[in-house]
């Protein structure tokens, strides 16, 4: 007994000492270089290698700065950084997203880069949308947009072909129509790649609010005159025709498809249309062959518009971060054209630059084209918000999801949806 | 004496340890759940007694009520052909064959997945369009078009609970196992010179000797299925329309989604407050014949 407990004491005096050694080793390493701490968010094994490629590019032409990445799994990075921020732990550079940096300004989490962007010799670069995302609270640039995710229309022009089509739908009507005339539900075939769960809206709203005339910029769900937007006549007619769509080309498992199911059902042919972000070119493009598809800006509603909304995230500098001169330094080193347009080449969305649309032949060219198209016309394609500042917001996915998902089921009736749904955001 | 204060010292880091991450974020959801705690604004924290339960019993959006039918239907559901198929599974590992070992650790193999992971496989499967049940069902004739199992609000709950099954049968097996192998082989022999049959063995021999093991095992099993959101996460996201959606996976839509920490807690508390319940009449119903072995 008696030797066991002097085991045990060494043991503990030496794992003390050991740990006050180690302790004491990371001080010294932090007093050397200056070291920025780098938060990213949207969070991919391909992704962070890419950052990795640019954050060594920096260190190279910088040596006395590191930069040290933390790169949580994708599900709980935006918590984790809002309860790092929240208990003001040391953070120099962080990724903000489009439904993040309300909750951030409010909570009093971000420095205003305006003065920065003020001096930045690329600053007038930038695109118009690029600054109306950095913009997004309080008419202050929180932060600098790195990429957008705006919608296009996936076509697979080779199983269109077959079934006799050879035009490509210009609006809502047409790919309706077209949706259905193909479906046959012996063989397999359907006509649109529905998405049922995993905010959902983001794809219906754009197909049903299209045929509203005058919806608000500022609020997709309000129209100019500040009704609610699936309220009006022209809404509510839009819902049931999209109620319309699920029944006739639409496979009805539909209502449980999330992005993978969608993505699956269009590289397989089921369903040649697919309403996507520009992140899916990569996966698209590796499954099939280019004669096979094409992206085309998304149909006009009856209104003659399409009101698209842009996803978007970019970089921001946290209050409490000790080096923000340093930390500006990296953001526009990252979000400069160049490294700006290598990253989105890889990772599939929108550059920020208006120098890259022009210059790039990858971004003015091929698939992107259409993006290019709906980017520079802001009559026809008109960006819309969504409400991202109300309290209400983080919620919505949710009952939007489940109260759609028992319209399509026949358990309730387009008025009384519609009814729940401005109940809600009143 | 010595003895005394020295075991204190040795214990206090394992104290340490659970009091900081078990006691104190319990304490501390516990009192969440009584505070408007929402990340979206910060700069209003303040205590508003039991307005959070009061908001997630009368949502009007997402109804309660179905939530905790869906609760118990998950609940039961999953833990019945667990541990009916589970204990089948011990009684029948329990004699030695060749190849029992391998046989033993490909079946216990699921345990060690998860949760997350088996939900997304089984989504798949169960896929209404390219699935591989859908397929096989086809191929056999029973079947002449493809079933939506996740999206007809009559089969989505079962289709998450057969995953749930399939995950749960090994924790049982490996716990019966190891109660039947503990028997001894005397009270069996017992019984055969008594005249007893194999019916009557299995259920005067047996079951005794192993219902310390079933009171305890199924207690666990409970609380653990309850607090298992991984599979419905991951195959419905608790549609469709709010079908398969149970307590424990509405608490992770107010705090990952909704960033409402208040009403996060407050869904935690009523799981914590149900459970305790649920084991309390549990070991008073169980205790009456046997179970005070525990």
């Amino acid at each position: 007994m008696k030797h066991l407990k002097k085991t045990l004491f060494v043991l503990l005096l030496a794992s003390l000492v050991l740990s006050s050694t180690f302790a004491a080793g990371t001080k010294e390493a932090a007093a050397g270089p200056l070291t920025l701490t780098f938060f990213e968010t949207m969070t991919s094994p391909s992704r962070t290698a890419q950052i990795q490629e640019v954050i060594a590019k920096y260190e190279a032409l910088n040596p006395n700065v590191k930069i040290s990445l933390v790169s949580p799994p994708y599900e709980q990075a935006d918590n984790k950084l809002t309860l790092m921020l929240n208990s003001n732990q040391e953070l120099d550079i962080i990724e903000v997203r489009d439904h993040t940096v309300k909750q951030f300004v409010n909570n009093n989490k971000l420095v205003d880069l305006t003065p920065y962007l003020a001096a930045w010799d690329q600053g007038d670069d930038l695109l118009p949308l690029t600054m109306a995302a950095a913009m997004t609270v309080n008419d202050t640039a929180y932060l600098l947009p790195q990429f957008f995710f705006v919608k296009g229309l996936f076509v697979r022009t080779d199983v269109l072909k077959k079934h006799g089509f050879t035009s490509l739908p210009k609006t809502t009507e047409e790919l309706y129509a077209m949706s259905i005339a193909i479906t046959n539900k012996a063989p397999n075939q359907y006509g649109f790649g529905f998405r049922g769960k995993g905010n959902a809206f983001k794809i219906s709203d754009i197909l049903i609010l299209s045929d509203v005339a005058n919806i608000s910029k500022d609020n997709i769900y309000k129209t100019e005159d500040g009704t609610f937007s699936f309220s009006t006549p022209a809404g509510r007619k839009a819902v049931a025709d999209y109620v319309n769509l699920y029944k006739k080309a639409v496979p009805s498992d539909g209502i449980n498809w999330g992005f993978n199911e969608q993505v699956n059902a269009f590289i397989s042919g089921t369903t040649p249309f697919l309403v996507q972000d520009p992140d899916t070119v990569g996966m698209v493009a590796d499954a099939l062959d280019p004669s096979q598809y094409t992206v085309i800006p998304m149909p006009l509603g009856k209104s003659g518009k399409t009101y698209l909304d842009y996803g978007f995230a970019g970089l921001g500098i946290p209050t409490t971060s000790k080096n923000k001169d340093a930390a500006w330094d990296f953001i526009s080193f990252m979000v400069n054209a160049e490294n700006n347009a290598d990253f989105c080449r890889t990772y599939g969305p929108l550059p920020v630059h208006t120098s890259t649309y022009a210059d790039d032949p990858y971004f003015s060219s091929g698939v992107y084209k259409s993006w290019e198209t709906e980017m520079a016309s802001p009559d026809t394609y008109v960006f819309v918000k969504y409400p991202l500042d109300s309290p209400k917001y983080p919620a919505w996915s949710q009952v939007q999801e489940q109260s759609m998902q028992a319209l399509l089921l026949g358990s309730s009736t387009v008025d009384a949806t519609i009814a729940q749904w401005e109940a809600y955001w009143k | 004496m010595m003895e005394q204060k020295y075991y204190r010292w040795m214990l206090a880091p394992a104290l340490l340890l659970l009091t900081a991450f078990i006691y104190v974020p319990v304490i501390r959801g516990g009192v969440m759940a009584f505070q408007n705690y929402n990340l979206f604004d910060m700069n209003d924290l303040r205590f508003i007694g039991f307005q959070n339960f009061v908001s997630v019993i009368t949502d009007k959006n997402i109804n309660f009520f179905q939530i905790l039918w869906n609760t118990a239907v998950w609940l039961f559901g999953s833990l019945f052909f667990q541990f009916v198929l589970g204990f089948g599974l011990a009684l029948l590992l329990r004699k030695p064959f060749l190849g029992r070992g391998i046989y033993t650790a490909f079946v216990f193999y699921g345990w060690a997945l998860s949760g997350f992971a088996i939900g997304l496989t089984w989504s798949w499967l169960f896929n209404g369009q390219f699935g591989l049940v859908n397929d096989l069902l086809m191929r056999v004739g029973i079947l002449n078009s493809p079933i939506g199992f996740l999206s007809n609000p009559n089969l989505a709950m079962i289709s998450v609970i057969i995953p749930n099954i399939w995950y749960g049968v090994p924790f049982f097996g490996i716990m019966l196992l190891a109660a039947l192998q503990s028997v001894p082989n005397e009270l069996y022999e017992a019984a055969t010179l008594d005249g007893a049959g194999s019916i009557r063995k299995f259920v005067s021999v047996t079951v005794p000797y192993v219902k310390p093991t079933i009171v305890s095992s199924i207690l666990l099993r409970t609380m653990w299925i309850v607090n298992f959101p991984d599979i419905i996460y991951a195959m419905t996201n608790g549609g469709p329309v709010n079908k398969t959606n149970i307590l424990a996976t509405q608490m992770i839509n107010k705090v990952f989604k909704e960033y409402d920490y208040g009403q996060g807690s407050a869904f935690g508390l009523i799981i914590m407050v149900l459970l305790f319940a649920y084991a309390v009449i549990y070991l008073r119903l169980t205790e009456k014949d046997g179970g005070e072995n525990l």
